[in-house]
């Protein structure tokens, strides 16, 4: 069998992947040096060869090779044993160097086109999961599979474009629609930037020349006699000037985030239910005790109250030193000695005086969930 | 409702630990009876090591070959008996804590911890003997004495500090997290001091009542059930009454004063001199001004049920005096009531939660496998439950589509079709 070299067969680059040439033949590679495959055309005696392939079969050849055999319609690709019949529309220049990426950067646009649902399509992000192992396995198979993988990967694919049409068209649509829209916006945002650097150049310009104006008038209160006063007054105005323009930029800023806001109210207030719900009265100041009053109500605190068992440490240079407060030791004294004194908790566990029935059981339900879990973990 | 009392239902003693009585005996009864179907469903599953509980190591031995087959399962121990076994190492803890020198607040709040934790968890189930140190060394953290493990296991000549460790996390969720005990002691002093403040106190009266009333609140109340169902000023009232009847009636008297206080019987029953030595303070409430809400604070109609309450609380801690501490570590005592029992808990103990290191060692290992699937549910500790996390992790991305060979890249297969 008279076989031709792929075209990368020879010299260094060729290395890396004809490492198995007798086995399996390696795919054929563009490189700059190249000799066209079917014309045997080396770079030297054109310039500007062009290597294309077609995507049927991938195998490359020059632009005049292409000229020459496909001009008059279809023809079979020129390789040895390839049958495949290309047509002078189909071929292309390859974007990757390896051509095996090149097919299957096609292969996965083809399956993206077809298989382009989102995930706001699905009902769980698990099933989206799925969605998507099941086009991998399938791109896979297209990509590297054996011949009746192909195949049926291939029947899997025509089938579900055949039932989805409307659905593809429709998430085509949405897709394009997105594209455009980010486009139209970052064009916007660029207008918007070149318009910022206008004016502010602009603004510059404007500064400048009020710079040389006030000069002249310096100089020419010089000339008059009365320099100081001149000179201070020219600087404080060009100051204030710049300053203007900075508080003017601000102002403005604050006047069209306003109409903004505003003109988003107008808009939300069709909603304004919603608008509404989410607003409820001002809450007040946070109170980190949640309305717990401290005011003893059964006992007063006296002032002076005293301990036998407390009295040596008011001498201690250790408490005392550091500021310690008899008083608060003699308030929690007392507040313990009189809280809970008409808690009841014989009838407020069961009956619930205290506390409303409902959380009683709750309460209750808790403890029981807690000790049957306890019991068993 | 005064602000004292709703400040003390804020407290997590009020909100997780509080019960009535028939609840509290419903809620052991309940884990007596799931601890007796676990354990039983466990002996049974472990046939050869049902008889063979001389040593307290678990299932890690080897089976007995002497081929026994599965014996009847063991008598349990019945709630009462729980109850009693949970008093005398509530006692045990006590004795353990004077003997460590620890703080009236750490032993107390070691003896709530213990008592709350076998609320929950049964004794047949986890071992009291370990759980009481335990216990004692997590009070002295809670109470802020941070003694260190090494020295706290040479107190009680334990060799190997790990065993009160291992216990520590087991023990916090039985309390369910709930670390802050409030006790009496301070109650007592804020109400001596409120009691020094009258004119007509005895303040050597006061003293002896405070003394007595202190020694009470050390051991009465933790060894019975009075955290669970009386608040702290109440039980602290309660022993106080203990102590000195009459000053306890003054102090409720003076505190629930609103409308037309009765007439003054301090030291009707009390033989303590009740001389007017105290010049008349400037400290003496005001008459009360009237209002609705005055009378539901400190109106007679509540102080009457108070009053009622300390009564019972009262009852409850003169059935467990300070002098029965020797009542409890006396050998005739513990050889007729404690030792039948221990010996009966010995042989219905559960084999897998009995020794905590090896517990925690596979608890910890359980955890570690189904660390990231959440589902597992959670499956009694051995060989058994090892097995199903691994089916487990499998699933996360959801069922396999469709069985699938293994992948094989065959890039060198030309997609061309056939070579030049």
């Amino acid at each position: 069998m008279s076989r031709k070299a792929p075209p990368g067969a020879r010299g260094a680059g060729a290395s890396t992947s004809n490492g198995t040439t007798s086995s399996a033949p390696a795919l054929p590679t563009i490189s700059t040096e190249d000799m066209c495959p079917v014309c045997k055309t080396i770079r030297y005696l054109n310039k500007d060869m062009e290597f294309l392939i077609n995507p049927e079969c991938y195998h490359s050849m020059c632009s005049n090779c292409v000229n020459r055999l496909f001009n008059d319609g279809p023809n079979q690709c020129p390789y040895a044993g390839c049958n495949r019949t290309l047509r002078r529309k189909g071929f292309r220049s390859a974007f990757f160097g390896d051509l095996a990426v090149e097919r299957e950067v096609d292969i996965r646009r083809r399956v993206a086109a077809v298989f382009n649902q989102a995930e706001d399509d699905f009902e769980t992000l698990r099933d989206y999961n799925n969605y998507l192992q099941m086009v991998e396995d399938l791109t896979f198979d297209l990509v590297s599979g054996g011949e009746a993988q192909r195949r049926t990967a291939e029947a899997t694919l025509g089938r579900w474009e055949a039932e989805h049409k409307a659905e593809i068209e429709r998430n085509r649509k949405a897709g394009r629609e997105a594209d455009e829209q980010s486009r139209r916006r970052l064009a916007a945002e660029r207008d918007a930037a070149r318009q910022r650097r206008v004016e502010a150049l602009q603004e510059a310009e404007e500064e400048k020349r009020e710079r040389v104006r006030n000069r002249e008038a310096e100089l020419d209160n010089l000339a008059l006699g009365d320099a100081g006063a001149g000179a201070g007054g020219a600087q404080r105005v060009q100051l204030k000037r710049r300053g203007q323009a900075a508080a003017n930029r601000a102002v403005e800023a604050a006047v069209h985030t306003a109409v903004a806001a505003a003109a988003d109210v107008g808009r939300l207030s069709i909603r304004g239910l919603k608008e509404k719900k989410k607003a409820p009265a001002p809450e007040g100041p946070y109170d980190p005790f949640a309305g717990l009053d401290f005011v003893p109500g059964r006992y007063k605190l006296h002032t002076g109250l005293g301990h036998p068992g407390i009295d040596k440490y008011k001498d201690d240079p250790a408490h005392i030193t550091g500021g310690y407060s008899f008083d608060e030791y003699t308030a929690r004294a007392m507040f313990e000695a009189f809280a809970g004194l008409g808690v009841f908790i014989e009838d407020e566990m069961e009956a619930g005086i205290g506390l409303s029935a409902g959380e009683v059981a709750t309460m209750s339900a808790g403890i029981a969930a807690v000790g049957d879990r306890m019991e068993l973990d | 409702m005064a602000t004292e009392d709703a400040r003390y239902r804020q407290s997590s003693q009020y909100q997780l630990w509080s019960f009535s009585p028939t609840r509290l005996a419903a809620m052991r009864d309940k884990t007596n009876a799931a601890a007796r179907a676990r354990i039983a469903e466990r002996l049974s599953s472990l046939p050869a090591l049902s008889n063979n509980t001389s040593a307290p190591t678990s299932s890690a031995n080897t089976p007995n070959a002497d081929g026994s087959s599965t014996p009847a399962l063991p008598e349990f121990l019945t709630p009462p008996e729980e109850a009693q076994l949970v008093t005398f190492f509530t006692s045990e803890l006590l004795r353990a804590g004077d003997h460590a020198e620890m703080s009236d607040d750490i032993k107390a709040t070691a003896a709530a911890f213990f008592r709350r934790f076998y609320v929950t968890n049964s004794i047949m189930t986890y071992p009291p003997q370990e759980m009481l140190f335990v216990a004692l060394f997590f009070g002295c953290k809670a109470e802020g004495t941070f003694v260190s493990i090494a020295e706290f296991g040479k107190t009680f000549d334990r060799e190997h500090p790990e065993d009160i460790l291992a216990g520590e996390f087991l023990l916090c969720q039985g309390l369910r997290f709930a670390i802050d005990v409030k006790h009496p002691f301070r109650a007592l002093r804020g109400a001596t001091m409120e009691l020094a403040t009258l004119p007509d106190i005895d303040r050597n009266r006061l003293a002896a009542a405070e003394h007595r009333a202190r020694e009470v609140l050390r051991f009465s109340p933790l060894i019975t059930d009075a955290y669970f169902h009386y608040t702290p000023s109440q039980i602290m009232l309660a022993a106080l009454s203990l102590a000195d009847r009459g000053l306890t009636e003054r102090l409720m008297t003076q505190t629930f004063h609103h409308v037309a206080p009765p007439p003054d019987n301090s030291g009707a029953d009390t033989p303590a001199s009740s001389g007017p030595d105290g010049p008349a303070p400037a400290t003496k409430r005001g008459p009360p001004r009237g209002s609705e809400d005055k009378a539901q604070i400190i109106g007679p109609h509540i102080r009457d049920q108070v009053l009622g309450t300390i009564e019972a609380c009262r009852n409850l801690l003169a059935r467990e005096l300070p002098e029965r501490r020797e009542h409890w570590s006396d050998r005739a005592v513990l050889k007729a009531q404690v030792t039948p029992l221990r010996k009966k808990l010995s042989k219905c103990r559960d084999p897998d939660r009995w020794n905590l290191v090896e517990l925690q060692r596979v608890r910890r290992e359980q955890a570690a496998k189904r660390a990231d699937s959440e589902e597992a549910d959670p499956a009694p500790p051995g060989a058994a439950a090892a097995n199903n996390t691994a089916a487990g992790d499998g699933t996360v991305f959801g069922d396999a589509l469709a069985p699938r060979e293994v992948k094989r890249r065959r890039v060198l297969d030309d997609p061309f079709g056939g070579p030049l």
